[in-house]
């Protein structure tokens, strides 16, 4: 008799064991389940934050404002066309010769900007500097 | 059993006697064989149960080993959209043009309020920007729910709290916000946010779509290009001491309109200070006899129906008499005018005759199919129906000719203008992003060849013509100045003008169209007291061209390049051909 006395015992045991377990890893459910909550709720609140900041960014960068803090604060000017050009704009070293690189880009039609040796209007690249077009 | 109870139970049994399990097995008969049976059912259900846990194992083993990690068990986490939610506007970068956000409301209940003098004294403690009397007057009124203050801090939300007031209570309301304000009114509009409708502008245009969508609805507007033609215009106004202006930036190849101002304009976010001249869209709302940029239909309808060529041309000697009109030029040659020469120095007699060569019928399929004689279909709801006579005499296609008797917005202008430069493919005006690198498909409405000839002729008003002050050195801008005499009452009004000027550019391979008009200028003695379109509409043009081109990327080019003068080159009337190589 003492052998299944024992085997009952075992079981019992086994089954104590599994409702611990049960009940231990529901309450670690609870708790991550609070968790989730809070953290949901953190990020509502965030998302919230972020709607009204980025609507406060997009007021505190409107253009005329800006442009108001640049003359302000700034030297700096609107990129004018002067300042615009492509490599092979830029002059040859004395050293070089032109002839070579004209060769290998013959004028073409459908890119009449690249072709050009000069800048466009004649301006001389060696006299512009940054902000020249103030 | 029986039996094998017994025999176990016997105390006389032998010491090693063991009995059977089950007894002594009966050898044959009955007995044995419903034993068997029940043996056999016993193995049966054995086995059925090994395998239920066999499966169970397998799928436990599956699902936590295996599947484990594609199983998801969470969800992301998603608010229940709420009946005031209203989706964000924004531009074609992503740049916020309209948003709604919460607050908190401060609202009472009046029947609920003990003391409205003691009430009001108390709030008005804590929210100093508050009216007492009216606060007072407002919790003793008879009604059932009075607003007090919308757009609590949190901080006079604790105050008000703090206070303990019966009948006193908050409210989460929804309010719309216009971060760029006056700059984008007249296309974003503007909405009701107590009721979620929209009132004006793609607001209410696309009501529905706000109401329902989650995602944000993207515009094609550009706020730097915005700004950039919106500040133009202003600077136009104030020098001429204008009514207002209107202008509008359009991609030439898709009709997206990048940029669309009407001034003076109003603060969606203030509304106190909208009234019926700054709620008016001039762009798309308002229709004007646009004068001399109509000569680029003319023009165009002459060459597309082979009426005559670049080399033909017409007597402009005489004004023509026709009823009590007469017609005249304004920058009068008194000779013979090639088709050339007729457009760049804008001769009305040319372009009526010119407009009667090609008779009645076919101007007004061609401005049909240019959609200059039907309201054109955007998402705006401010669109302006476009006004031509019924009846087509002669006198009309004299007149409609150089752009009189025919009204139409700047936003049909633009359109129409587009196809004639692009290669001669009309595509609709729109106020949504097309996906970057999208050809919408279009209706070809002329040739491919009438197109570039209208390119080469635009190119020439800017180069020598009359829409000199157009030019951007570098960015090949073509265009035609319109200078129109407002109608007033009955007749036009000679110092009443709406002047304006389309642009292309770079007119080699048109990007954008840019339309500047701007109402009623003053001539001042800067302009040498002229005040039309060349003069007033034609530099802001090419201010503008210069600040945008380095934003929309486009590069300057050598306009003196062998290669460029001859993509651009005009066979004249010999005369002038001689003129134009002594320049």
């Amino acid at each position: 008799m003492s052998v299944f006395r024992l085997a009952t015992w075992g079981w019992l045991a086994v089954v104590g064991l599994a409702g611990f377990a049960t009940f231990e890893m529901k309450r670690q459910v609870a708790q991550v389940d609070d968790e989730l909550g809070r953290v949901n709720r953190q990020i509502d609140a965030d998302r919230d934050q972020l709607r009204v900041l980025s609507a406060e960014w997009s007021y505190l960068t409107q253009p005329s404002r800006l442009d108001q803090l640049r003359q302000r604060h700034l030297a700096l000017v609107p990129v004018t066309r002067a300042q615009l050009g492509s490599l092979d704009q830029i002059p040859f070293r004395s050293g070089e010769t032109v002839s070579s690189a004209v060769a290998s880009a013959p004028p073409s039609p459908s890119a009449p900007g690249l072709a050009a040796t000069r800048l466009p209007g004649g301006a001389n690249l060696a006299s512009v500097k940054p902000g020249a077009g103030r | 059993m029986k039996p094998a109870l017994h025999l176990d139970e016997n105390p006389c049994r032998p010491r090693h006697y063991k009995p059977a399990p089950c007894g002594a097995l009966p050898k044959e008969g009955p007995e044995k064989q419903s034993l068997e049976t029940g043996r056999t059912r016993l193995l049966l259900t054995g086995v059925l149960f090994a395998l239920a846990f066999v499966v169970i194992g397998f799928r436990l083993v599956d699902l936590t080993v295996l599947k484990g990690s594609d199983v998801k068990l969470g969800h992301a986490h998603v608010r229940p959209r709420t009946e005031l939610a209203r989706a964000d506007i924004v531009d074609r970068n992503g740049v916020l043009l309209a948003r709604t956000l919460e607050s908190e409301a401060l609202v009472a209940y009046p029947k609920l309020v003990d003391d409205a003098a003691e009430a009001a004294r108390k709030l008005v403690t804590v929210l100093p920007d508050l009216n007492r009397q009216e606060v007072q007057a407002k919790l003793s009124s008879g009604r059932k729910y009075v607003r007090l203050k919308r757009q609590l801090t949190p901080d006079q939300q604790f105050a008000v709290n703090n206070l303990g007031i019966p009948g006193v209570k908050f409210e989460t309301a929804g309010f719309r916000v216009y971060p760029k304000g006056e700059l984008t009114s007249a296309v974003v509009g503007y909405a009701d946010t107590a009721d979620n409708k929209g009132l004006a502008g793609i607001e209410r245009g696309l009501d529905d779509e706000l109401k329902t969508s989650d995602d944000s609805v993207e515009l094609s507007l550009d706020t730097r290009l915005q700004y950039i033609l919106t500040e133009e215009i202003q600077a136009q106004i104030a020098a001429f001491s204008a009514e207002g202006g209107a202008g509008i930036i359009a991609d030439a190849n898709t009709g997206e309109i990048v940029a669309l101002a009407s001034l003076p304009s109003f603060d969606p976010n203030d509304m106190s200070g909208a009234n019926e001249d700054n709620l008016f869209n001039r762009a798309t709302l308002g229709t004007y006899e646009m004068g001399s940029v109509f000569k680029i239909f003319t023009t165009a309808m002459a060459l597309d129906g082979h009426v005559t060529t670049l080399a033909g041309g017409y007597d402009a000697t005489q004004p023509i008499h026709i009823g009590r009109f007469t017609i005249h030029d304004d920058h009068a040659k008194h000779r013979w005018l090639s088709v050339p020469e007729i457009f760049i120095y804008s001769s009305n007699i040319g372009a009526a005759k010119m407009a009667v060569d090609a008779g009645a019928d076919r101007q007004r399929d061609f401005l049909g199919r240019l959609g200059l004689l039907a309201e054109p279909k955007v998402e705006l709801p401010e669109i302006g129906r476009p006004g031509w006579p019924r009846a087509w005499h002669l006198v009309n296609t004299m007149t409609i000719a150089f752009g009189h008797g025919i009204s139409v917005s700047p936003l049909q202008m633009v359109t129409a203008v587009s196809a004639v430069v692009n290669g001669g493919v009309l595509h609709r005006a729109t106020f949504l992003k097309y996906p970057e690198d999208y050809r919408p498909a279009g209706v070809r409405v002329l040739s491919r060849q009438t197109s570039e000839d209208m390119r080469r002729l635009l190119r020439l008003v800017v180069e020598q013509g009359t829409g000199k002050f157009a030019a951007a050195p570098g960015y090949l801008v073509g265009g035609k100045t319109g200078t129109a005499e407002k109608v007033d009452g009955r007749g036009y009004a000679k110092k009443q003008l709406l002047s304006s000027f389309v642009g292309v550019f770079p007119i080699t391979e048109p990007r954008y169209v840019i339309m500047v008009s701007i109402d009623q200028p003053h001539a001042n003695a800067k302009s040498m007291g002229e005040a039309t379109g060349g003069w007033v509409a034609a530099p802001a043009v090419s201010r503008i061209i210069q600040r945008m081109a380095p934003i929309v990327g486009i590069q300057p080019v050598d306009e003196e390049s062998p290669e460029i003068r001859r993509a651009l080159l005009v066979d004249f009337a010999p005369s002038l051909g001689r003129k134009i190589a002594a320049n």
